[in-house]
């Protein structure tokens, strides 16, 4: 009677124990959702879409992008984050992902979300900020900005994306070693912040190379210096500032994949597998490449230190920055 | 000038091969579509339809979007001139007059002058925008935010001549609209205002949730809350079409919503809504009979109407011109263009002549499809009237909750649209009009904006307003309305709206 006893027990035992087993090997066995938290068109979409499409293919089990957008991808990231972990959820993130918990600890405002409630799965592009200035201004290089600029503090305006923003905190991490103070004029995005240097109502922007790359070529725009840990390489004749003597001047717009931490490790390894085989993806190269994107793909260790790194510096702005005082 | 006829001529020749033509026409039948439905608007259609594009070459996926978006504003004045909401926000002007005119059982004709007015303005201005892109996109760009700022305190006055009742009230209405306003993150700052924790209320209080509660719910439950329903409107057929008079009052108002759209359009900014409101108000103010506006004018439906399609155009200037976004239709656009490997920028249109001149070509093509599928639509349009209100109302409530759902896929919209509905059906109950709230929610955020921004700029110094000759330029226009408006306080004579208090007086003792 107990050893039948028993042995119902134990059998009920190895059959829970057994049972998640082949559900894992079965990973994954419905679509998988990749979360894009900003709208249709801009990079964290334009990344997703070709990501989830080699994705995929290479998983072959479907992968669809949804955009959650709204309060600067805080909410995107945040469903992400408060999600399931079971890789059926995923998050393409931009580097505001480091930004915008910094930002809400600096209002005293419950977090939406940490970067620790994430699990790095993989960057897939960083694309080094570039300083540029209307044609007609009188600096033509980087150490003549700056120069002028330490002349005539809070003078030289930029534009930005916003507050906080991406394109501000590129700006705010050459300020600081530069030892130079700019006058910002947050816009409302990346398109209003070039829109509004190319009309001549701020003297500086840093962004993106793809965007501003039509506007240099046409002679509205000079490209004075990049962020970049390398020369950008349209650009071959733009220093960076870690050449001209500023290391910690280094800033990528950078999209990378995660899952919510605590997702199991055999998935999270699937994952990986499945993204790596992705970037090698054909069609994927030739999207990325419309794109003016390069792929800079990394994984694992070297991902979570360029991660670490990446948010230690922003937070390190972010707190810099401080609250904007309103003048009264 | 022969040099752009022959461009016109390849870019036809794209135009009618019969791929693009295909997406031309499902761009505008899905722009209709989307324009007609509540809350959905252009940039939540080309947001949802964007990715179908990726599969497409660069010139079908451009020619599609558009047909969306220009589309939308075809349809856009279905719903709210039947309805009394707005299909979409540049439509919100419609509503006062289209719906007035409906409940005159002059629906068609309101309908059909929509559709006339969208498509003499939307061709008129591809004429412009193919003559004058390069030119008028340098221009647009030196509207920064002084220039803006300027434009907007022009649209605030337009409140005005936004309700036929007491100043004092719209006046309150439009404040109520931008203490709405206010609602969301601080641009400047970071700070999150009047957010009470509410992620979604971070990015403020939308136009379409805002629009379609205070506008359609707030007319249903009024309507539900009648002691005797009011009478089914029957229209007939010889009804469907606007008679000579009609015609004759709404040829003006065509052309200079079609000249003003198309100007404020090309400004970088959400132009089509406020050239709506700014059309809405010239109107008003040039009107011999300026008491008929909000009981039926048809100068209101022709004049904002024709200003939001022409805006349309206008908008695609400096995207086209110079590859920046003028708005975040545009941007949608641009990146659409992006996906296809075609780099925006001040070369498109000599390094990709197809794509420009194709794109020019079948804005034409697509406005006469829009006519041709818009005016026989009138009388099926028009014979919705004909459900009964028990049938009709729920149904409309249905499609207004999944319209605005749809927008953002957010339920906080839901509950802004419901909460609006309710505030609605108070306010008209104590005789307040809602489309200044409207008016305020649109305007505070931007106002705002571009208040702080030129003042970043300038370092706090107010200076900038006047130093700028646009800016200078507009602010002297804006006090110059200020002061005629202020005339019959001074001159003891009276205006159209104490004329209008004594009218109504009269009849009371009648």
């Amino acid at each position: 009677m107990t050893l039948a006893r028993t042995a119902v027990l134990l059998s009920l035992v190895l059959l829970a124990g057994a049972s998640p087993a082949p559900a894992q090997d079965a990973y994954p066995s419905r679509p998988i959702t990749l979360v894009a938290p900003f709208p249709p068109g801009g990079v964290a979409d334009l990344t997703a879409r070709p990501v989830a499409a080699a994705l995929e293919k290479a998983l072959r089990n479907p992968v669809g992008v949804v955009n959650k957008t709204g309060a600067a991808g805080a909410v995107g990231m945040q469903y992400v984050a408060t999600s399931k972990p079971d890789g059926y959820t995923l998050l393409l993130a931009l580097s505001s992902i480091s930004i915008i918990p910094e930002a809400d600890k600096l209002f005293g405002r419950q977090p939406a979300f940490t970067v620790d409630q994430f699990a790095p799965l993989a960057l897939i592009s960083a694309d080094p900020t570039i300083l540029v200035v209307p044609a007609d201004k009188p600096w033509k290089t980087a150490k003549e900005f700056i120069e002028d600029a330490k002349k005539r503090p809070g003078q030289i305006s930029f534009s930005s994306s916003g507050v906080y923003g991406t394109l501000h905190m590129a700006m705010e991490l050459l300020s600081h070693p530069a030892g130079i103070k700019l006058r910002h004029v947050p816009y409302g995005g990346a398109g209003p912040a070039l829109t509004a240097i190319l009309g001549g109502h701020v003297d500086a922007l840093a962004s993106g190379p793809a965007v501003v790359l039509p506007h240099i070529r046409s002679g509205k725009l000079r490209p004075l210096a990049g962020w970049g840990d390398k020369r950008v390489a349209a650009l071959p004749d733009v220093p960076t500032f870690k050449e001209l003597g500023y290391p910690d001047a280094e800033f990528y717009i950078w999209a990378g994949v995660f899952a919510p931490k605590g997702t199991p490790e055999p998935v999270l390894a699937k994952l990986r597998q499945a993204l790596r085989q992705a970037v090698e993806d054909p069609d994927f190269k030739g999207a990325m490449d419309k794109l003016q994107t390069p792929i800079a793909f990394k994984q694992g260790e070297e991902f979570q230190r360029f991660f670490d790194t990446d948010a230690r510096r922003l937070a390190e702005g972010v707190r810099r920055v401080g609250k904007i005082e309103i003048k009264k | 000038m022969l040099e752009t006829l022959a461009n016109l001529g390849l870019g036809f020749s794209v135009a009618l091969s019969p791929p693009v033509l295909l997406y031309a026409f499902i761009g505008t039948v899905v722009g209709t579509l989307v324009g007609v439905l509540p809350g959905v608007g252009p940039l939540a259609g080309i947001s949802l339809l964007l990715p179908a594009t990726y599969g497409l070459d660069a010139t079908r996926a451009i020619v599609m979007l558009a047909g969306i978006y220009y589309g939308a504003m075809y349809g856009g004045s279905t719903t709210s001139i039947l309805m009394r909401i707005p299909g979409e926000a540049a439509s919100v002007m419609t509503c006062i007059d289209g719906y007035a005119m409906a409940r005159k059982g002059r629906a068609g004709a309101a309908l059909a002058i929509a559709a006339v007015g969208s498509y003499v303005a939307g061709t008129a201005s591809i004429v412009a925008l193919m003559f004058l892109a390069p030119p008028l996109a340098g221009l647009a760009l030196r509207f920064g935010p002084p220039e803006y700022f300027a434009l907007l305190l022009l649209g605030l006055l337009v409140l005005a001549y936004m309700s036929g009742g007491s100043m004092l009230r719209a006046l309150a209405m439009a404040a109520l609209g931008l203490l709405f306003g206010m609602v969301g993150i601080d641009q400047m700052s970071g700070y999150f205002r009047f957010a009470y924790g509410v992620v979604e209320l971070g990015d403020g209080i939308g136009i379409v949730p805002v629009a379609v509660g205070l506008f359609g719910l707030a007319e249903i439950l009024a309507t539900a809350g009648q002691p005797t329903p009011p009478a089914v409107i029957k229209p007939r057929l010889r009804e469907l079409l606007p008679s000579r008079r009609e015609w004759g009052e709404s040829a003006a108002p065509i052309g200079r919503g079609t000249v003003l759209g198309f100007l404020i359009g090309v400004i970088p900014g959400s132009a089509h809504i406020i050239s709506s409101f700014v059309s809405y108000a010239i109107e008003r103010k040039l009107s011999k009979r300026p008491e008929e506006f909000g009981k039926g004018a048809v100068a209101g439906v022709a004049g904002p109407e024709s200003a939001n399609n022409s805006a349309t155009s206008g908008a695609f200037v400096p995207m086209l011109a110079l590859g920046v976004p003028s708005g975040p239709i545009p941007a949608v656009m641009l990146a659409a263009m992006m996906v296809h490997g075609v780099s925006p920028g001040p070369f498109l249109i000599k390094q990709q002549p197809e794509l420009f001149w194709g794109f020019i070509a079948s804005m034409y093509v697509g406005n006469l499809v829009l006519l041709i599928l818009n005016l026989p639509l009138v009388g099926l349009f028009v014979n919705l009237l004909r459900v009964p209100y028990p049938i009709l109302y729920p149904s409309i409530l249905v499609f207004s909750v999944l319209g605005v759902y749809a927008v953002n896929g957010s339920v906080v919209d839901v509950w802004i649209m419901l909460l609006m509905g309710a505030l609605g059906y108070v306010l008209r109950k104590l005789d307040f009009e809602t489309a200044p709230i409207v008016l305020g929610v649109v305007l505070a955020p931007m106002i705002e904006m571009a208040l702080r921004q030129s003042l970043a700029m300038s370092d706090g110094r107010y200076a900038i307003f006047v130093t700028r000759p646009i800016a200078a330029t507009l602010l002297a226009v804006g006090a110059v309305l200020l002061l005629l408006s202020l005339k019959p306080l001074v001159m003891h004579t009276l205006d159209w709206r104490a004329r209008l208090a004594l009218a109504a007086k009269r009849e009371e003792h009648s």
